[in-house]
C-alpha cells in the first residue's frame, strides 16, 4: 500500500521519465555516432575548418552531432518530468516551450550542417580554381562559403521563427545580382571558353596553320582556352575564339 | 683587428649601392636600417621584398657569373648605370653571405645572358624551366647514359612552318605545358627521339620528332659542335625563337638566340 501511494506520487513519477531519458538519450547518442561513422561523415569533413577546430577542441564533429541528438532526448525528458512534477502550472507557458525545443534543435543541426558545408564548398572551390593563378580569384572560394552560411543561417532563423522577410529579400538580390552580372560581364567569356574547348579537343587549326579568320590572316602563334593568336608578317591578332565561330575561319592551303 | 679594417675598409670606399645576393631575412632587415645606404638585392626571387630587385633566372653557381649576370639585369632594367662602382656580396661557401666583392660596372662586355630570359618572346618562366628540365637532364641522363636534346622555344607558329616532322608527334592533340608536373618525366622518355621539341611562348608543347630545316647562313657558332647545335643555331636566326640544346658529346647546355650562343652552362656544376 505505502508503495503504491509512494508510485502515484508525481515526483517519483517525474524522476523515472528523467532517469529513463537519460539513459535513452545517452544510447541514441552513441547509435548516432556510431550511425554517422558508418555513413562516411568523419571522412566526408575531414580537412574543412570547422572539423578542424573541433578537433583542436578535443571533440569532432561527429561527437558533436550525436551529442546533439542526446541533449535534445535529455532536454525532453526534464521538460516532461517538469510537467509530471507540475512545477510550472501555467499551460500556455508549456504549449511554446513543447513546440519550441524541436525547432531550436534543427536549427542548431543545420548551422552545424551549414558551417561544414560551407568549409566543403570553399574547399572544393578552391581546389577547382587552384590552376588559375590569379589572386583575385582566390575572394571566389570565400564567396562561395559565405553564400553557404548565409542560408544556412537564414533556415536556421526561420525555424526558431524570426523574421527573416527582410533577409531572405536580401538574399533574392544577392543571387540576382551574381546571376546578372555573371551573365553579362561573363557573356564573351562564356561563349569563347565553350568555342575554346572545341578547338582545343578538336583542333580544326593548331601552331604552324595558316588560317584566316575574318580579314585577318596568318600564322598560328598560340590556341587557349580564350583567344587565338595568329601572326602576319607586321602584326599579331589576339582573336577572342567566340570570333572564330561566328565568322568562320579558313586554313590557306600551300 | 683595427688593421685589417685599415686594409680592406677601401673596398667600399665610394661604391653607389651594395648588391646583396639572396640575402637573409634579417641581414636584409639590419642593413635596410642604414642610411644613406643604396641596397638592391639579387636573387631567383625576391624574399625579403626588397624596393630594388633584380631577378636571376637560375641559382648560379659559379660566383663571377652570378655577379655579372645580377651586374647585367641590373644595366638593362636601369638600376645601374655604366662605371658604377658596386660592393657586392654574395655566398662562396656556406649558404649565408660570407663574400665581398668591389665591381665596377662595364656596359661594354655584354653577356647577352639576361636578354635571353627578358627580351624573348617566350615567357620568361617557360625558357627559365626548360632551362632547368636540359640541365637536369644534363646531370642524370636517361638512364644513366648521356643524352642529347634540343628543346626550341617560343614563335612556335613560325618555327613549325620551317622545320617538317620525322615521325608521327608524340604531342599531337595533347595539352601539356612546360612546368606541369609528369611533363619533365614525359619529356626525359622522349629525349631519345631524334629530333627538335617545339615549345610555343606560353609553354605548350607543340611537337617533338621535328626535323629543323632552317637556311645555317651567317650563322656564327664555334667549329666542333654538332648538327644539333647548327640546327638549333640557325633556327633562332630565321625566327624569332630561342633554342637550348643539350650536348650528348660533351654533356654541356648551351643557349641560343639571333643565331648566337649566349649561354654556356655545365650541368655538373649545379
Amino acid at each position: 500500500m505505502v508503495l503504491e501511494s509512494f508510485l502515484d506520487q508525481p515526483i517519483v513519477v517525474a524522476l523515472a521519465v528523467l532517469a529513463l531519458g537519460l539513459i535513452v538519450g545517452f544510447i541514441v547518442g552513441r547509435i548516432n555516432e556510431e550511425l554517422l561513422q558508418a555513413a562516411g561523415v568523419s571522412e566526408a569533413v575531414e580537412g574543412t575548418p570547422f572539423e578542424r577546430s573541433a578537433q583542436s577542441l578535443g571533440t569532432s564533429t561527429v561527437k558533436i552531432v550525436a551529442r546533439l541528438s542526446s541533449w535534445f532526448i535529455y532536454g525532453i525528458a526534464l521538460l516532461t518530468a517538469i510537467h509530471i512534477a507540475e512545477l510550472f502550472p501555467a499551460e500556455a507557458y508549456w504549449q511554446t516551450i513543447v513546440t519550441f525545443v524541436p525547432q531550436l534543435f534543427v536549427a542548431v543541426l543545420v548551422v552545424l550542417i551549414g558551417f561544414v558545408a560551407a568549409d566543403k564548398a570553399e574547399l572544393a572551390t578552391s581546389e577547382y580554381l587552384r590552376g588559375v593563378k590569379l589572386p583575385e580569384v582566390s575572394i571566389l572560394p570565400r564567396i562561395v562559403k559565405y553564400s553557404v552560411l548565409y542560408v544556412a543561417f537564414l533556415i536556421a532563423l526561420a525555424q526558431v521563427g524570426v523574421y527573416v522577410m527582410p533577409l531572405l529579400i536580401l538574399l533574392t538580390v544577392y543571387t540576382l545580382g551574381l546571376v546578372i552580372v555573371g551573365a553579362f560581364a561573363f557573356k564573351d567569356f562564356l561563349i569563347s571558353s565553350a568555342v575554346g574547348i572545341y578547338l582545343l579537343l578538336n583542333q580544326p587549326y593548331s601552331i604552324g596553320d595558316e588560317v584566316e579568320i575574318g580579314d585577318r590572316a596568318g600564322i598560328v602563334q598560340e590556341v587557349d582556352l580564350f583567344v587565338t593568336k595568329i601572326e602576319s608578317e607586321s602584326e599579331e591578332h589576339v582573336i577572342p575564339n567566340r570570333v572564330v565561330f561566328e565568322d568562320g575561319f579558313a586554313r590557306v592551303r600551300r | 683587428m683595427v688593421d685589417v679594417d685599415d686594409m680592406f675598409g677601401d673596398l667600399f670606399d665610394d661604391v653607389a649601392a651594395v648588391v646583396l645576393f639572396s640575402p637573409s631575412g634579417s641581414l636584409f632587415e639590419r642593413l635596410s636600417r642604414l642610411e644613406d645606404l643604396e641596397l638592391i638585392v639579387a636573387g631567383t626571387q625576391n624574399s625579403v621584398g626588397a624596393d630594388t630587385f633584380i631577378e636571376l633566372p637560375i641559382e648560379f653557381q659559379d660566383v663571377s657569373e652570378r655577379v655579372r649576370f645580377g651586374l647585367e639585369g641590373g644595366l638593362e632594367k636601369g638600376i645601374l648605370e655604366d662605371g658604377d662602382t658596386l660592393a657586392c656580396a654574395t655566398s662562396v661557401f656556406g649558404d649565408g653571405i660570407d663574400t665581398i666583392s668591389r665591381v665596377r660596372v662595364d656596359g661594354s662586355g655584354e653577356l647577352g645572358l639576361y636578354n635571353l630570359f627578358a627580351k624573348s618572346r617566350a615567357d620568361p618562366d617557360v625558357i627559365k624551366s626548360v632551362l632547368e628540365l636540359a640541365i637536369e637532364l644534363g646531370k642524370k641522363g636517361q638512364k644513366g647514359k648521356p643524352v642529347g636534346a634540343l628543346f626550341v622555344v617560343g614563335d612556335a607558329g613560325k618555327v613549325m612552318n620551317k622545320s617538317r616532322p620525322l615521325s608521327y608527334n608524340p604531342f599531337e592533340k595533347s595539352h601539356v605545358h612546360v612546368g606541369d608536373p609528369i611533363v619533365n618525366v614525359m619529356l626525359k622518355e622522349f629525349s631519345r627521339l631524334d629530333g627538335a621539341f617545339i615549345i610555343s611562348d606560353s609553354g605548350k608543347l607543340v611537337s617533338a620528332y621535328r626535323y629543323l630545316e632552317p637556311s645555317a647562313e651567317g650563322v656564327d657558332i664555334p667549329k666542333g659542335l654538332g648538327a644539333r647545335h647548327m640546327a638549333g643555331g640557325a633556327i633562332t636566326r630565321d625566327t624569332n625563337a630561342i633554342a637550348i640544346a643539350l650536348s650528348e658529346s660533351d654533356g654541356m647546355v648551351r643557349a641560343f638566340k639571333a643565331g648566337e650562343i649566349i649561354l654556356e652552362v655545365d650541368p655538373e656544376a649545379y
